[in-house]
């Protein structure tokens, strides 16, 4: 051979693997399954917020040719097992429990809550099972917001809870929050709402479940975060061993956090699918999607800040109420995390934080792309507030409360070192690229001619996995695991728990991988999607980049070095002459000796090297984060408002960010923009509504309102030079980053913009309607 | 149930679908093509966009019966081998999708779109684009390889 040059992938934006068969309609989502004799089924839903059921007859439905079988709420509980919330259970969660069926019997809590499922030859003929079933409710009154499910006097969604409280209040301080307010030159209040909106992926829930009544094995094709999260709520659910539970998953149409596990329509079409000993299939449509899949945030915060007169933002006391609809989900436990984030990048000395979640006759509380997202936006938005009270600008504010970077560094006063941020650089950088003495001259130009711009700042830092504690034992984030295999035509094998759905795994671990054991990038195979093969993994919470980049890092090195030690009796070399470079393994120096590593694999599985040596060519690698690291940055918006129709215009928007080594620009970009798009949209458009009796009015993509490729801007990125913490592995996750921060972004610029009319902002949803009515009802004297 | 044959990616077809199935129920289902994607059933998110008789249509909208004679082509038909058309070489090489479930939509929309507006500029694409929704991408890869199939088109 010519040369032996060591291509270096990781960093480069290496085109992705999964394109050819996305771009060609070859990709294969769940929808796309088609199995010999599937059924369809379809549900029969609330369309009540809170009633008893008294009845639910579903004879005419049961006699409709193509209706396969019906069953209703009572039927199916006495199919399956009763349990909590898997995914809750699996996080140790040990608060308030409440008993539920998987389809309603003796109450709906929600308006779409599911009453009865039924089983067709078509999707089309299941629907139309479902207009025939009678169900006769009892109105209940509606426990529609957080304010009345706090009171004892509310009708409790779950009678074994008594009340309404999804979490037991609790208060926590850090620091000394009594002298911390004493000492200060000011204390303000601040009332901050975030509102109720949702994943909404394009593709929503789906399964198709197939029981083979021969074997007692169960087959579940799922869109899935994790295939061994579904699996293990699968067989909780229906009473299974887990040996006798196959999760399968492909290609998954986008999920920001919605599809952790099974749902409980998913483990109810797994039980139909046992019942009738046939393949099931649901595929929810976009109304079930909106008002039934999920929802996230509905927060409200009151605050108290601590400042002195200079701008130090000294300390906060912050009282929490998460209203996490009706039944248990990430709700009730996000409280601890957005307590850990709440000092965020700043030298905070104290902190108070009482925390409250309820119930309330809604869609389920889902986690969605930073579920803890409500801390960097209270917090960036009352460094806006304090700072127009003191006259700041608010670059000056934040960079005077930047904990500076030291050694040893600096701690949040929840407990974690602020080891390698790099917020102080973000924040400067974003100085630099945006002239905000120009725009301020701009601004001013545009207010002579009745126009109103606007600039926002806003930053966080992501604990992606965030930084390995002093003393801990263990790493950031826990183990991650791979396994790694040379098959015998030279192709490496990366099996992982990760559960791809946009985040571009198959190409970015592939890169790594590649780079790491010296093959082609086209070399490397990502196996996911498969209980039976897959270790167990979730793809979440940002961190892929870090742990399982890391785990194939690691992994690949560990699949090398036997690669070589058998190498080295093939060639009769010592291993430590040995290199692998572009699928050769070959005595360094000498390119005439090499010979592919394919040709090894053959050769080891020859069996030619008797017991001496270990040549199983696979490798169980175990990653635990290293010394982790922080991802974060820095967001500006330029906006303009309308302010005769309220509309927002988003004219320009940078970043500057830090998420540690890039594997793949171009993807790390995708992910920031992506996120940034839905923080805009959570902000100008996107609003899960209910109306005061508990209806969802937000049921179609003409009420739930998503940004088009016409309300986001060129979203321009800039990467800082991060910090390296660890000897190998600095890659570090993006994934949520961009919907975390750009909420507070947007506001903090819609309220600049908005300052001639003396607006305060204390929300996170403005719609053109609610800008109106800010202008109006401001006092221009502030 | 309805007889109808209909040309799909250049083949003739036929079927006899029921009156009420959508024409892309009907490619999903009775012809297999499930590149075809479904986003909303009401029309608004454009995933299931194909291209009926020269222009871009939803076909959840549209009734299988409605395209009975009708040329169709979908994702599938869109490079003559199965390979990648010089749109779609476009959008690999921008990196213009994620997750891949708007993109048989989005590719369908701006192939239509281009074929009618080869000089299209970044802000007639983005309009063009409007009524397709991505979740993922925040459009601008989209945008970009789009703009950058037609600079190839022009140069070609």
């Amino acid at each position: 051979m010519a040369a032996i040059a060591a291509e270096r992938y990781t960093g480069a934006s290496i085109k992705r693997s999964e394109d050819p068969r996305i771009l060609t309609g070859a990709g294969r989502y769940v929808d796309d399954i088609k199995l010999p004799g599937m059924l369809h089924a379809a549900f029969v839903r609330s369309p009540v917020a809170h009633a008893r059921v008294l009845s639910v007859d579903v004879s005419a439905a049961r006699t409709l040719p193509g209706v396969v079988a019906v069953f209703t709420g009572a039927e199916l509980e006495e199919m399956t097992v009763p349990g909590p919330d898997a995914l809750m259970a699996l996080m140790g969660w040990a608060g308030p429990t409440p008993e539920f069926t998987l389809l309603a019997t003796d109450k709906v809590r929600f308006s779409g809550d599911p009453v009865a499922v039924v089983v067709a030859e078509s999707r089309y003929l299941a629907e139309d099972g479902c207009e025939l079933v009678e169900v006769e409710y009892e109105e209940l009154p509606p426990v529609t917001n957080a304010s009345f499910a706090l009171d004892p006097g509310s009708p409790p969604l779950f009678a074994n809870l008594g009340d309404n409280i999804a979490r037991l209040h609790s208060r926590h301080e850090f620091g000394d929050v009594s002298a911390t307010f004493a000492d200060a030159d000011r204390v303000t209040d601040f009332r901050i709402d975030v509102h109720r909106h949702q994943n909404m992926p394009m593709e929503g829930r789906g399964c198709v479940a197939s029981y083979d009544t021969d074997s007692g094995a169960m087959t579940v094709y799922a869109a899935t975060q994790s295939v061994h999260v579904s699996k293990i709520a699968v067989a909780m659910r229906l009473g299974m061993g887990q040996d006798k539970v196959r999760v399968l998953a492909g290609d998954i149409g986008g999920s920001f956090g919605l599809k952790i596990g099974a749902s409980r329509e998913e483990l109810a079409v797994a039980a139909a699918s046992r019942a009738l000993g046939q393949p099931v299939k649901w595929v929810e449509d976009r109304g079930e999607n909106l008002t039934t899949s999920g929802q996230a945030r509905e927060e409200s915060f009151d605050v108290r800040a601590a400042v002195s007169d200079d701008g130090d933002l000294l300390g906060l006391d912050v009282k929490t109420v998460i209203d996490t609809g009706s039944y248990p989900g990430m709700g009730a436990m996000v409280p601890d995390i957005i307590e850990a984030m709440f000092p965020g990048p700043y030298k905070i000395a104290a902190l108070g934080f009482e925390s409250t979640a309820v119930t309330t006759n809604k869609a389920c509380y889902v986690a969605y792309r930073g579920p803890w997202a409500s801390e960097t936006f209270v917090r960036e938005r009352i460094l806006d507030l304090i700072a127009k009270d003191l006259g700041l600008d608010p670059l000056e504010i934040r960079l005077r409360n930047v904990a500076p970077r030291t050694d040893p560094p600096a701690v949040m006063i929840t407990g974690r070192p602020l080891v390698g941020v790099t917020t102080r650089e973000s924040l400067e950088r974003i100085a630099q690229l945006v002239d905000f003495p120009a725009f301020r001259c701009r601004q001013a130009e545009a207010r002579a001619q009745g126009r109103y711009l606007g600039i926002g700042v806003a930053t966080f830092i992501e604990a992606a996995p965030g930084p390995r504690e002093p003393e801990g034992s263990s790493g950031p984030m826990g183990n991650e695991s791979m396994r790694l295999r040379l098959e015998e035509d030279g192709i490496v094998v990366l099996f992982t728990g990760q559960m791809p759905h946009g985040q571009s795994h198959q190409t970015t671990l592939a890169q790594i991988a590649a780079d790491e054991f010296g093959v082609p990038f086209e070399q490397v195979r990502v196996v996911v999607g498969d209980t039976d093969v897959v270790p167990f993994g979730l793809t979440g919470g940002s961190r892929s980049a870090t742990m399982t980049g890391g785990v194939a890092l690691h992994g690949a090195r560990q699949l090398k070095a036997k690669v070589v030690d058998v190498a080295s009796h093939l060639m009769e070399a010592s291993a430590s002459d040995l290199e692998i470079a572009d699928g050769q393994v070959f005595v360094r120096g000498d390119p005439a000796s090499a010979i592919g590593v394919g040709e090894v694999a053959r050769r080891a599985a020859s069996g030619q090297f008797g017991d001496g040596l270990d040549a199983q060519l696979e490798v169980e690698a175990v990653f635990d984060g290293g010394e982790g690291g922080w991802s974060g940055g820095s967001h500006c918006a330029i906006v303009e408002v309308d302010a005769e129709t309220g509309v927002v215009t988003v004219e320009r928007y940078v970043i500057a960010e830090d998420c540690g080594a890039l594997i793949n620009p171009s993807v790390v970009e995708g992910q920031i923009r992506g996120g940034v798009a839905q923080g805009i949209g959570a902000v100008l458009l996107e609003r899960s509504a209910y109306d005061e009796d508990g209806n969802c009015q937000s049921a179609t993509l003409m009420d739930y309102l998503v940004p088009t490729a016409c309300d986001i801007p060129r979203i321009e990125i800039e990467h800082l030079e991060t910090v390296p913490l660890d000897a190998d592995v600095n890659f570090r996750g993006v994934g949520e980053g961009g919907m975390i921060v750009a909420p507070p972004t947007v506001v903090n610029a819609i309220e600049d913009a908005l300052s001639p009319f003396g607006v305060r902002i204390y929300e996170q949803h403005l719609s053109p309607a609610r800008i109106l009515e800010l202008v109006a009802a401001a006092d221009p004297g502030q | 149930m309805v007889d109808i044959t209909l040309s799909v990616n250049g083949v003739p077809r036929e079927g006899s679908p029921e009156a009420r199935k959508t024409l892309a129920d009907f490619l999903r289902d009775d012809l297999d093509l499930t590149g075809t994607h479904l986003g909303c059933e009401h029309g608004v998110c454009g995933a299931c966009t194909v291209i009926v008789d020269g222009r871009a249509v939803r076909s959840c909208l549209m009734l299988a019966v409605q395209a009975a004679g009708s040329e169709v082509t979908t994702i599938e038909g869109l490079a003559p081998d199965g390979g990648l058309g010089p749109l779609q070489q476009a959008m690999w090489d921008s990196h213009s999708f994620q997750c891949g479930f708007c993109t048989p939509g989005m590719v369908m929309q701006a192939a239509a779109f281009l074929s009618g507006h080869p000089d299209a500029d970044e802000s007639q694409i983005r309009e063009a684009l409007s009524g397709n929704i991505c979740r993922c991408t925040g459009y601008q890869s989209i945008i970009d390889g789009v703009l950058l199939a037609a600079k190839r088109n022009r140069e070609r």
